[in-house]
């Protein structure tokens, strides 16, 4: 099995122009293969549609959470509201300054094992498929890898 | 070895030293490579072409190595590493917050005395470091702008740092050549800081008086806070601070111990060490800022190869024939140019620089002194006062000009309230022309004038 026969094709993505607000939207609305709505992490892609970082829910996280907490022990001093208000002031900021920008891809003609094999050495969920060219074609999830094992499991 | 050999061969070592000095300076400057590999590479550059032999580096006073300046440096560093995760440092900015009534001009003025003060008696970067994460928490539960307060801390903990021996390398530096005492420093500097000080709450309260507003409600979120929760480990607070009192007394009085500050302050981190209980001191050890430590240890011996060729003494002569040998001028020239040369380079270079500079000219001046006699000269001393004030307050003007002004300024960018190159000098250098022309003011007055 390759890649491309488990992949599936890209049908949301972000710029690195688009604000926090705007990929929130898209996360909540993206549909992922039909299988349901709602991801938790999308490509990002320039004008040529290559694939130039990634924004999981993670990164949003990590954005959001002021970085100053972690610099002293600053836990005691939060206050109510405090996520709240801190989310909403960063709403605007651009998805280019909080994507992940080292993506792993594999290309699509990659053998299953190597496509395991990235996701497991990098502890990713989620695995863009690129073309010779280097565009974006498709996404392997984890949950699409367990079927295949599962479907072998259990035959 | 005949004599033909032997100019060739200093010939060599003059231009070959100069050439290592002055390259470094460039790329330290130029920031394309580390400013540690710099000095670590020139330093066994010039110990390789023999320009410098080791002995000299690493045992003599006058040209190398000043183990004073880096056994301070590195002990001070253990005393407060070991008193950061206590809490204190938080409690203290909480408890200010609070004490200012949350109200953000307040906050503003008692941040910067606190960080002032702080930066006194820690070096300025680490001052910036423990005073920003809780400046920033503040800002954003008020909702204001972070950027006043992060520029204000910035300018106070380099005017801070000014006022003691142990509160700027430049002074620790300064100190250790001229063997000033720490209370010199307390004596002649601590009254022109405090003056700065006084000015520069003004001119803050001229700048960011009106701008700073928020509500009431959002008051409350800070005034609701318990700064006691900060506190860690009560215990280790109690050793660290007594430990501190003792180096602090200790400094006070070491010149009448007759012990060197940097034996004080090794004493204290050997004696907190042992207190604190610490099992294993590798992650302790591991956060003294080695890079910096190395950077003082290359800088000192390249200075040594450009003292031992005579660069310097070419230097200090070319400095007297420029003020005529009026002291008067003197100083006035080393405190606006070690200002300006501050605001655009690193100050330690600067400084190591300037001190064996110093001294070369004290003896051409006064060619049968020696020993403290000439090194604290009574009309030495105020060039030596101009320098320390040039180099520590210069540092103001510009985004560069002093370390704790760079981390600032990445601190806004992460915070997405970026301060651009610019921006910063439209609050650093008028700040700096003021305290720079209110130490002029002082030095001509207290040295000059009414002389005491």
């Amino acid at each position: 099995m390759r890649a491309k026969d488990i992949m599936i094709p890209v049908q949301d993505f972000l710029t690195p122009e688009n604000t926090l607000k705007e990929a929130v939207i898209l996360l909540k609305t993206a549909r992922r293969g039909e299988a349901g709505v709602g991801v938790k992490g999308l490509p990002v892609l320039d004008a040529d549609s290559r694939i130039i970082g990634m924004l999981s829910m993670r990164d949003i996280l990590k954005a959001v959470f002021p970085f100053y907490m972690t610099m002293m022990d600053l836990g005691d001093f939060t206050w109510d509201g405090m996520l709240e208000d801190i989310a909403k002031r960063s709403s605007q900021r651009k998805v280019g300054e909080i994507m992940s920008k080292e993506v792993i891809t594999v290309p699509a003609d990659a053998p299953l094992m190597e496509c395991i094999d990235r996701m497991l050495k990098h502890n990713i969920k989620r695995l863009p498929v690129i073309t010779e060219e280097g565009r974006l074609t498709g996404m392997i999830y984890e949950r699409d890898v367990f079927f295949v094992i599962t479907k072998a499991m259990l035959n | 070895m005949d004599s033909m050999t032997t100019m060739e061969s200093s010939s060599f070592s003059f231009w070959a030293a100069t050439l290592i000095f002055l390259s470094a300076y460039g790329l330290i400057i130029s920031e394309r490579i580390h400013k540690t590999i710099v000095a670590v590479f020139g330093a066994g550059a010039v110990l390789v072409l023999g320009i410098l032999d080791q002995h000299e580096a690493f045992h003599m006073e006058e040209l190398g190595i000043d183990w004073n300046v880096i056994f301070l440096l590195i002990s001070m560093m253990l005393i407060i590493n070991i008193l950061r995760p206590t809490g204190i440092f938080e409690y203290i900015a909480i408890k200010s917050a609070k004490f200012a009534r949350a109200e953000p001009f307040r906050i503003l003025v008692v941040f910067s005395i606190i960080t002032a003060v702080l930066s006194a008696f820690l070096d300025n970067v680490t001052t910036v470091l423990l005073i920003t994460p809780v400046t920033l928490l503040i800002a954003d539960a008020l909702n204001v702008d972070p950027v006043p307060y992060l520029i204000s801390c910035a300018l106070a903990s380099n005017i801070g740092g000014t006022a003691t021996l142990i509160g700027d390398p430049p002074n620790i530096m300064i100190a250790s050549k001229a063997r000033l005492d720490f209370l010199a420093f307390i004596y002649h500097l601590t009254p022109v800081v405090i003056i700065i000080m006084a000015c520069y709450i003004a001119a803050i309260k001229l700048i960011w008086g009106r701008r700073l507003v928020t509500t009431q409600e959002l008051q409350q979120k800070i005034l609701k806070m318990n700064e006691k929760a900060a506190i860690k480990d009560s215990i280790l607070l109690k050793k660290a601070m007594s430990v501190l009192v003792l180096v602090l007394i200790g400094f006070t009085l070491h010149s009448t111990l007759h012990l060197e500050p940097a034996t004080i302050a090794l004493f204290g981190a050997g004696l907190l060490l042992l207190l604190s209980k610490t099992q294993d001191p590798h992650h302790l050890l591991a956060e003294v800022e080695w890079p910096t430590i190395f950077f003082f240890i290359g800088l000192f011996v390249m200075v040594g190869a450009v003292v031992k060729v005579g660069l310097i003494s070419w230097l200090s002569s070319q400095m007297l024939r420029l003020t005529q040998g009026n002291l008067f001028a003197t100083s006035m020239l080393v405190l606006w140019f070690s200002a300006v040369a501050s605001a655009i380079v690193d100050n330690i270079p600067y400084v190591a620089t300037m001190n064996p500079l110093i001294i070369d000219m004290a003896q051409q001046i006064w060619p049968h002194e020696t020993g403290l006699q000439l090194l604290q000269h009574a009309e030495l001393m105020p060039i030596w006062w101009s320098l320390a004030l040039g180099a520590c307050l210069g540092g103001n003007a510009t985004a560069i000009g002093a370390s704790a002004n760079v981390i600032v300024v990445g601190f806004a960018e992460k915070a997405g309230r970026p301060i651009s190159f610019l921006r910063f000098m439209a609050y650093g250098v008028p700040i700096t022309i003021l305290s720079v022309a209110i130490s002029a003011l002082y030095i001509w007055i207290r040295y000059y004038l009414i002389r005491f």
